[in-house]
């Protein structure tokens, strides 16, 4: 079995291999003759760019990770200016963050293709919202491409771009968490011969400022073409090979499934039995082709759209459906929850009462067997990771502030300090929003230091925000509270990688995949913004760091610690590679007084109740040896285990 | 064979994805077609985690629908339970009986089941049959804790009608895993599937 990251790059025509979708689009993207790839990662888009970054060199195309999605978008657009083939990939938040670049640029369309992966998170999976890419398409006037099966998405990558160079316009590609996050058989198609040969592709800009200049005058041209460029792309839509009819041709009932939807309905027909209807295949929910729904509703009596999300198939068909006076019952979001994602559960249910029959399982009486197992199950959120520096820098800051702050926090896997014992995240809004929303804090509660600084006036704003979010938008931020003579402590959680989507490169990390970045010290951009107080501390080091936070504290002004310790997850990754060991800690017997403080104040995993000694005990096999704990414990009940295990 | 749903569960960081792309493989592999589903990012830190493996002629959705899981393969007892609703009436459980007790419940705000208290939820609510051992201190004997996933497959493909050959999933567990770690977890997958007899009769 070899690697997938190596399977993405096989030469070998025909082969069938077990793809995730995400890496399917990364294969699509090559087969296509990409040449530039720029992202920042996002869940559920990240494995995309994770394999680009991987195959890149190899194949000859340029890659980077981006700061965020809007440099991305503007790096990838630039190079599609510049004629060649160029994506970036987001996921649905990071396209509100391109999307000042995204719906100026648009009118000024592309030479090469260019494809904007954009994966949404519906039921919210690990994400802050359930906005629905669909919708910004039909804003943007940009077509939408959403595959129903890795296989799909392969293809379809491919399609995009062809279909993105012929209209020079913007496609998106739209993914859900569970086409990117689902694996399946893909055959692996032709690569291009600069794919297998490795090498650079170079463009060349056009100067045309009468297109590249978006100021009112040439702006104001652009709208129409938009408008006139979706109309056909509507057309072509008819006759591309991802849009289909299929079933029963004669049947009076007829079902319009967009992207993976499709699968859901697929499957919930051949549970029910169903064979009697029509089936419109939609990879294009936007914009719907018109001929293609004139050839689905001839002879149908009653319609069902089965879509996630938004009725954005649903308002376009029954919009057409309207201006042709077609009279029969369009069923849609009547019969299809509009929140959280789709399910076969809710295909068959929808499908089940759109023809009048049973579901094939009894849903109310399995509901009321589950809800009295789940009466059984203890909740088990995710956590911060053993050995996480965060924890220890968040136990400093409550510390330090007698747990009497307000703590705005950010975008990452720190936003888990949110959870009991912690307590320590108060808000979280979007990535960089930390530091923005302790300046607002600040100002409703204290005013700020304005004309006369609030003298011995102490901080009770403490933000928390990471690395990587702190060069995606933290940076704005900083300088408006700093300029502003803002009163708010900035902890900069920096464990120089950007760990909750899978720890990629950023510029605090300053490694690229490919060697070749420069770091830039966080504590360095704070000072040379002018922050009253910059501070750099080991958060392994608690005491140490809960001194430095107590200093920042007292400091009129904006301060800025960094805690900077490498996320324990990486390192622990790291050293199995090497087979290298770390301390495990145990707990002695004879000092565990059972105080709970490790458990009630700290919360590290690993660390258990007994119940039957009424001590504290620790997993071993849990533990990643940072000793955390044996620096929390008043007793001196946490030792590290002689001599070493894993 | 029209489809078959392996729903596997357990907590972030125990392997539950490593196991389903072993599965996922040795199904290609047998020439089925194959589709799974999974957890990423946040939800993986030391939360409950769910993997869905589904191959057959036809098959659809990436997720296994509830009711209609031909077996759950759980590496952690609580979050079997969790996932049950997926199970169809008289499917199968395969269950790692060593808890992972969470936070929750050392802090005092929850409470962790006995395991015959889960057992019993299978077996009568669920009409399932129930095969639950400590696959880690299989896995431990085998050579290390890591190999809990290989006992826990081993044990897997000695259910009734579990339509994957041992040695396709052999094949495929000797390939993922560094060459000097296939011997220990050959070892680790015959220690599953004896315990599985074992508790099956066969």
């Amino acid at each position: 079995m070899a690697k997938v990251t190596d399977m993405v790059l096989w030469d070998k025509p025909g082969e069938k291999v077990l793809l995730l979708g995400n890496q399917a689009i990364a294969r699509g993207a090559l087969e296509a003759n990409i040449a530039v790839y720029a992202a920042y990662p996002g869940t559920p888009s990240s494995e995309l760019t994770d394999t680009m970054a991987i195959v890149a060199k190899k194949a000859g195309v340029y890659m980077e990770y981006s700061a965020n999605e809007k440099v991305a978008f503007e790096t990838a657009l630039a190079a599609a200016w510049s004629g060649l083939r160029a994506m970036t990939a987001m996921k649905h938040v990071g396209l509100n963050v391109a999307a000042d670049t995204f719906l100026s640029s648009v009118g000024m369309g592309v030479e090469g293709g260019f494809v904007i992966m954009v994966a949404d998170d519906p039921s919210m999976w690990s994400s802050q919202n359930e906005q629905d890419t669909r919708v910004y398409g039909k804003f943007a006037n940009v077509p939408v491409l959403e595959p129903s099966s890795p296989q799909e998405a392969k293809e379809m990558t491919k399609y995009a771009f062809e279909l993105s160079e012929k209209f020079k316009h913007f496609v998106i590609l739209r993914t859900t968490t569970r086409s990117s996050h689902a694996r399946g058989g893909v055959e692996l198609g032709e690569l291009p011969e600069e794919i297998k040969a490795g090498k650079r592709k170079f463009g060349k800009f056009k100067k045309d400022p009468n297109r590249f200049v978006d100021v009112p005058s040439n702006a104001r041209k652009f709208h129409p073409i938009v408008l006139e460029k979706i109309e056909k792309i509507r057309e072509e839509f008819n006759e591309m090979p991802f849009n289909w009819i299929e079933g029963d041709e004669k049947a009076k009932v007829g079902i319009i499934a967009p992207g993976l939807s499709y699968a859901y309905v697929k499957e919930a027909l051949a549970w029910l039995g169903v064979e009697n209807v029509k089936v419109l295949k939609l990879g294009t929910p936007f914009p719907v082709p018109y001929g293609l729904l004139e050839r689905f509703f001839d002879g149908l009596e009653k319609v069902l759209i089965v879509e996630e999300l938004e009725p954005v198939v649903e308002e376009q068909v029954k919009t057409w459906a309207y201006d042709r006076q077609i009279r029969i019952p369009i069923h849609g979001k009547d019969l299809v929850p509009r929140v959280y994602e789709m399910t076969t559960r809710r295909a068959v249910t929808a499908i089940a009462k759109f023809l009048g029959l049973e579901t094939p399982v009894d849903y109310e009486e399995l509901d009321s067997r589950y809800e009295k197992a789940l009466k059984l199950v203890p909740p088990r959120p995710p956590s911060l990771c053993p050995a996480c520096p965060h924890r220890n820098s968040f136990y400093a800051i409550k510390k330090a502030t007698h747990s009497r702050g307000i703590y705005p926090s950010d975008i990452g896997c720190y936003t888990l300090g949110l959870l009991p014992p912690l307590n320590a995240v108060d808000t979280t809004v979007a990535m960089g929003a930390s530091i923005g929303i302790a300046h607002g804090l600040e100002i409703a509660q204290n005013g700020s230091l304005s004309e006369e600084a609030r003298k011995g006036g102490k901080k009770i704003v403490v933000a928390t925000i990471g690395d990587s979010t702190f060069f995606h938008t933290g940076l704005p931020a900083l300088a408006n509270a700093i300029y502003n003579r803002s009163n708010v402590l900035v902890v900069v959680l920096d464990n120089l990688v950007t760990a909750m989507t899978g720890d990629q490169p950023n510029p605090s990390t300053g490694q690229t995949p490919h060697g070749v970045g420069k770091r830039i010290p966080i504590e360095d951009v704070a000072k040379a913004m002018g922050a009253d107080f910059v501070a750099v501390v080991d958060p392994y080091d608690i005491k140490k760091t809960y001194e430095t936070i107590k200093k920042a504290l007292e400091v009129e002004g904006v301060s800025v610690v960094v805690s900077r310790q490498v996320c324990a997850l990486y390192r622990v990754g790291q050293m199995r590679r090497r087979g290298e060991k770390w301390p495990v800690y145990y707990v002695d017997e004879e000092a565990c007084t059972g105080c709970k403080i490790c458990i009630n104040a700290y919360g590290c995993p690993a660390i258990y109740w007994d119940a039957e000694k009424k001590q504290a005990r620790i997993e071993p096999s849990m533990c990643w040896g940072c000793g955390g704990c044996a620096q929390i414990c008043p007793f001196g009940a946490f030792k590290p285990v002689e001599g070493g295990d894993e | 064979m029209k489809e078959y749903s392996i729903v596997i569960t357990g907590v972030g960081g125990q392997g539950v994805l490593t196991a389903a792309n072993i599965l996922g493989w040795a199904a290609l592999n047998a020439g089925y077609n194959v589709r799974m589903g999974e957890v990423h990012g946040m939800s993986q830190r030391f939360g409950s985690v769910v993997s869905y493996v589904r191959f057959g002629e036809d098959v659809y959705g990436s997720m296994v629908p509830e009711g209609k899981g031909d077996v759950i393969l759980s590496f952690e007892p609580v979050e079997a339970l969790r996932y049950v609703n997926h199970l169809k009436y008289g499917g199968m459980a395969v269950v790692n009986t060593k808890p992972i007790v969470p936070v929750q419940v050392s802090m005092g705000k929850a409470s962790y089941p006995e395991i015959e208290e889960i057992r019993a939820i299978f077996e009568k609510d669920w009409g399932a049959k129930w095969i639950g051992f400590n696959a880690e201190e299989l896995a431990v004997k085998a050579g290390h804790v890591i190999t809990t996933n290989t006992v826990l497959i081993g044990a897997l493909t000695q259910i009734p009608g579990f339509p994957l050959g041992e040695e396709h999933v052999r094949e495929v567990i000797a390939l993922s895993v560094p060459p000097k770690a296939v011997d220990m977890n050959m070892k680790a997958f015959e220690l599953g599937v004896k315990a599985a007899r074992e508790i099956l009769k066969l």
